[in-house]
């Protein structure tokens, strides 16, 4: 050990090892892991595609109901797996705290980190598969996507920061979210075009930022999608910065607590 | 050297701020002087290690570490249930910044822990004296002035605490142990001063039999 290492030094090392281990327990923990994180998704995609075309329909907001549905789907995963996986960070990692360099927020940023990665892989094959099935699965605008994507993301990583607190300080208070959190599916417009609920009741629904999520990753698939005219990708971001400053503020504050519960 | 000044400690319930554990300990631990911790159940024995160890902060006074000091070896916590003993053995050596000798650090502690495959089995699947010889190992992997241990050097067998003390014997001119244990023998054969911690206070002692015996007359009278 040649001298004291920086804390960035110490903090880089912490999460290339957790990132190594958790990786290799997200995968490679149960028997074909991997295959039912990749599975998941394909599941949900494909039985709406069949539930959607047998009622014949080809097209939603004038796109390609297969990519209105992936590009839907995959973004709402990135939210909710980034933010399941990030909340359990802290609970799952407890007996690695019996070393003073590994800090809870670690074990949640780098849970976060992973399951975005993990997701976007799960998006590409996706996305293959389906230009595989003759879909116009490139998108226009490659940005776009992207940026909706990661606003996701910070999102779930933002959520999750709070979450992994909350949950671990009052369990009921996380309990109560959770059943809160529960019908988002529904009400982000994963599986029902936004544009087809009438006002006031979608102003309601945009308050949600998934929402202007998917709907922006959509658009970035093709530029003719009808996408809600109120549609702001900044709502996303702020509402992202907002909970990520909160959930780091609330990991700032309560980390011995937490070490110590 | 460790300088403990005026260290209060109390942990949160879920009524409240608990009673003190720790009500103003002070002692300074010279370099190279390995020392027992002895005091009944619940005394603040443990506590007192973690935060020596850094993984917990006093509520009041402070601690200040001239050296560098191992993480508390304990039953609790430590090692990852689902992953082998070799996989968590790695995850020590990356975050103590070791990633370009893992190899040898690997081999230093499967032929230090002497636990056979297991080593490339889960570690839940360990009895506790193998979780011992896996911690003990791991932390002797690496160049430490201090080594804490919390009752984990009792639980190997008569041989695996011959083999412990003797390298212990031979780091002596540049490292030592501060260890909890109520094996009198384990003690001896590692420790010469002595804490007696008795009242959320700390009572130090230049030789481990004083404390031994301050803290049984206590208990028989």
């Amino acid at each position: 050990m040649a001298g004291i290492r920086t804390p960035l030094a110490v903090t880089f090392s912490v999460w290339k090892a957790l990132t190594l281990r958790e990786a290799l327990s997200r995968l490679f923990a149960g028997r074909a892991s991997w295959f039912w994180l990749l599975f998941e998704p394909v599941f949900h995609v494909s039985y709406l595609i069949f539930i959607y075309t047998v009622i014949r329909m080809r097209t939603v907001g004038g796109i390609d109901v297969v990519i209105w549905l992936i590009a839907g789907m995959l973004g709402f995963f990135m939210f909710r797996r980034t933010a399941t996986q990030a909340s359990n960070g802290v609970g799952a990692n407890r007996a690695l705290f019996a070393y003073r360099q590994v800090k809870p927020v670690d074990t949640v940023l780098v849970r976060g980190l992973l399951e975005g990665v993990l997701t976007a892989a799960v998006a590409c094959i996706l996305l293959c598969a389906a230009a595989l099935f003759g879909h116009d699965a490139l998108p226009d605008a490659p940005l776009s996507v992207f940026e909706a994507f990661f606003g996701l993301w910070l999102l779930g990583l933002g959520f999750g920061l709070v979450m992994s607190v909350v949950t671990e300080l009052l369990p009921e208070v996380g309990r109560i979210i959770s059943l809160v959190m529960k019908p988002l599916y529904v009400i982000s417009g994963v599986i029902v075009p936004l544009m087809s609920i009438p006002q006031p009741y979608r102003a309601w629904l945009l308050l949600n930022p998934i929402a202007h999520g998917l709907e922006a990753a959509r658009l970035g698939f093709s530029p003719y999608y009808h996408a809600v005219p109120e549609l702001d990708i900044g709502y996303l971001y702020f509402c992202a910065l907002v909970l990520i400053v909160l959930g780091l503020a609330l990991h700032r504050r309560f980390a011995i607590r937490l070490v110590t519960q | 050297m460790i300088i403990v000044d005026d260290v209060h400690k109390r942990y949160q319930t879920d009524h409240g701020p608990g009673k003190w554990v720790l009500k103003g300990v002070t002692f300074t631990i010279p370099p190279r002087v390995s020392v027992g911790l002895i005091g009944s159940n619940g005394a603040g024995k443990s506590t007192l290690l973690r935060l020596v160890g850094g993984v917990d902060e006093p509520n009041k006074g402070r601690i200040e570490r001239h050296c560098r000091v191992s993480w508390p070896m304990s039953f609790g916590g430590g090692l990852q249930g689902s992953q082998t003993g070799r996989q968590n053995a790695k995850f020590v050596c990356r975050i103590h910044g070791h990633e370009d000798d893992i190899p040898d650090r690997l081999a230093y502690i499967q032929a230090f822990a002497e636990i056979g495959d297991a080593f490339d089995q889960p570690v839940r699947t360990y009895s506790s004296g193998m979780k011992a010889r896996l911690k003990f190992a791991l932390s002797l992997a690496f160049d430490f002035d201090v080594y804490i241990s919390d009752e984990v050097t009792g639980a190997g067998d008569v041989a695996f605490r011959k083999k412990a003390a003797a390298a212990f014997k031979n780091l002596a001119d540049h490292a030592s142990i501060i260890m909890v244990s109520h094996a009198e023998g384990t003690l001896r054969q590692f420790c010469s001063a002595g804490i007696w911690m008795h009242e959320g206070k700390a009572h130090w002692f230049d030789d481990i039999e004083d404390a031994l015996k301050a803290y049984k007359e206590t208990v028989l009278a």
